[in-house]
């Protein structure tokens, strides 16, 4: 009797988990499952995006076209270069802001909040500021002018390719800066202070507790930020956007999912997007899959 | 050695020196462009570029604010565009916090077959990029005929996995005896995920809310997708159409800037703890 009661509890339970996960279920199979199966599929296929006409079946054509587009290499480029240009900055200088703020006594709330505040904006607004800093006649030139004492150069931000991609560059890592540094500022706090302290009695100074305590445990940390920031990366978005609307050339910084966007609605080719897509997705996933590799076999274990 | 011992703590003093003016200087770096679009929000065009860039203004334009909430055509589409980012961002926080809630405790607190399949395959669509799946996306909700609508605007954002993933980390060390008292009670399955569950799951909802409410408030390729008329977009849009269309008028433009920034510096400085402990979980689920 009693046994059979707490079989039906376990039923019972059972019913409830099922109900209480069914809806995210379904949610996930409408618009995660079926948009990246279908995106497989369209990729195989040619697709006008407004005409009612059924994807006709055209094999690796899309796929082939891309290989030999010159459009498609000069995304690939544009998105390497900013991905590369950012994120091993970001890597960097967050780790040395982090550290630098741990080793202070006071004023670390403060900082911290300094620097993560243009992470609050929103990334348009943050590219709409930059490109009156970077106005011919704007901050970004008198500021360069006056460290390099060279008054009236115009440095054409937005103008040259090379620097129009140090622009995007700059919008990124000044936005996502904090960001980072609060990751690693959780990374550091979370090693136990004991092994600092031992490694001071036994005679270290701060440079040498930095790179031998700190640094090795925080390995996890920074192939986590590596791989997250790079992922951000390659998914760029909103600034080369805003900056091509507002009249900048589009070559230098006509990253794939700009591209994957005009492909799709101002071509109206789906299926050509959706190779793009396609490809965009393997790449990502071949990261995160360095990541969840390289997390397993790199756990830090703090004795 | 007593000489090395000053040797030291001179090159220590120095270089913890060196290191309040790196700190310093690179706070004055980030927090410049920051104070660059407040005081410009408020000048003339020609002080704007004026060299050197006057911090302060000599003659307040505050006209700048009633042109970006007037707008160019003059009809106050900027409010509306408002309303709709509070709206969007607020429904999408709210139906992303019940939802990852819901499965999070589903996950962790009912054992079933098949159970530990379900969060495997919800976990991996975190790997899926919203960028590679878009323009599927776009053609589901065009096929359900909800362009430019709000349902359209909301729909793929429901809830998430990294959501559900955090709720379901915080409720597995929800005690057991808590929720079979209330069962012995009487109370219905429904009635401890409202009563007890929720309201104590505070800061975690916080985190989630904030963190949901921000993505979306920044949402800008979606929005561009699925809003086509000008009452339904969303701010970051309207800023893409005031920059495209009228980008002579810099005050304007800082204007629109600041007033799309200050509620999110309001929650900001009000909530900066929930901020924090969302940027920092982000690597937590990873470890």
């Amino acid at each position: 009797m009693a046994r059979h009661r707490k079989f039906g509890m376990e039923h019972n339970k059972a019913k409830w988990g099922i109900i209480f996960i069914l809806p995210s279920l379904i949610f996930f199979a409408v618009f995660s499952f079926y948009p990246i199966i279908n995106a497989f599929y369209l990729s195989f296929h040619r697709k006008d995006l407004l005409s009612l006409r059924a994807p006709k079946f055209i094999g690796f054509d899309n796929y082939t076209y891309l290989f030999g587009s010159s459009n498609f290499w000069n995304s690939v480029l544009s998105t390497t270069f900013f991905t590369l240009g950012t994120f091993i900055p970001l890597l960097v200088f967050s780790l040395i802001l982090a550290a630098f703020i741990m080793s202070r006594k006071r004023f670390q709330k403060f900082f911290q909040m300094a620097f993560y505040s243009p992470a609050v904006l929103s990334s348009v607004v943050a590219a709409v500021i930059w490109l009156l800093v970077f106005d011919p006649r704007g901050l970004g030139n008198q500021m360069l002018n006056t460290l390099f004492n060279s008054p009236g150069v115009d440095h054409k931000w937005l103008a040259t390719d090379t620097m129009l991609r140090l622009s995007t560059i700059i919008v990124y890592f000044w936005k996502y800066i904090g960001y980072f540094t609060i990751i690693f500022i959780a990374g550091i706090s979370s090693i136990p202070k004991q092994l600092h302290e031992a490694a001071y009695i036994d005679g270290a100074n701060i440079w040498q507790g930095f790179w031998r305590v700190t640094f090795p445990l925080l390995k996890p940390t920074v192939l986590l930020v590596s791989v997250m920031s790079m992922i951000q990366c390659l998914k760029t978005f909103s600034t080369q956007y805003l900056f091509t609307v507002s009249g900048t050339p589009s070559k230098p910084i006509n990253v794939i999912t700009l591209n994957i966007y005009n492909t799709a609605i101002r071509d109206h080719r789906i299926g050509r997007a959706s190779a793009m897509s396609v490809l965009l997705f393997i790449i990502m996933l071949f990261f995160t899959g360095m990541q969840i590799k390289g997390s397993k076999s790199d756990d830090v274990t703090y004795m | 050695m007593r000489n090395n011992k000053i040797k030291h703590s001179i090159l220590g003093t120095v270089g913890d020196a060196l290191i309040w003016i790196f700190l310093i200087g690179t706070a004055a770096l980030i927090l410049m462009p920051l104070l660059f679009m407040f005081t410009s929000s408020i000048m003339p065009s020609k002080d704007i570029f004026k060299m050197p860039y006057p911090w302060i203004t000599s003659e307040f334009k505050w006209q700048n604010y009633w042109t970006a909430i007037r707008g160019p055509d003059g009809d106050f589409m900027y409010l509306r565009n408002i309303f709709n980012s509070f709206f969007v961002s607020s429904v999408v926080s709210f139906t992303t916090v019940i939802l990852s809630a819901l499965t999070g405790y589903g996950l962790a607190k009912f054992p079933f077959k098949g159970r530990t399949v379900v969060f495997l395959l919800i976990m991996s669509t975190m790997m899926i990029p919203f960028e590679a799946i878009m323009i599927p996306m776009y053609m589901v909700v065009i096929n359900m005929g909800l362009q430019d609508t709000y349902p359209g605007l909301i729909l793929p954002f429901l809830t998430n996995a990294f959501g559900i993933f955090m709720m379901r980390q915080y409720l597995i060390t929800f005690p057991d005896e808590i929720l079979d008292a209330a069962r012995i009670d009487g109370a219905s399955e429904p009635k401890i995920f409202w009563r007890v569950i929720l309201p104590n799951a505070g800061p975690a909802i916080a985190t989630l809310a904030i963190l949901t409410f921000r993505t979306q408030w920044d949402n800008l390729l979606w929005p561009l997708l699925i809003a086509q008329t000008d009452k339904m977009k969303t701010i970051p849009l309207y800023i893409t159409r005031f920059t495209a269309e009228t980008h002579t008028d810099e005050g304007a433009m800082m204007a629109i800037a600041a007033i799309a920034s200050i509620p999110m510096f309001i929650l900001f400085f009000s909530l900066s703890k929930y901020f924090v402990s969302g940027a920092s979980l982000t690597s937590g689920s990873k470890g």
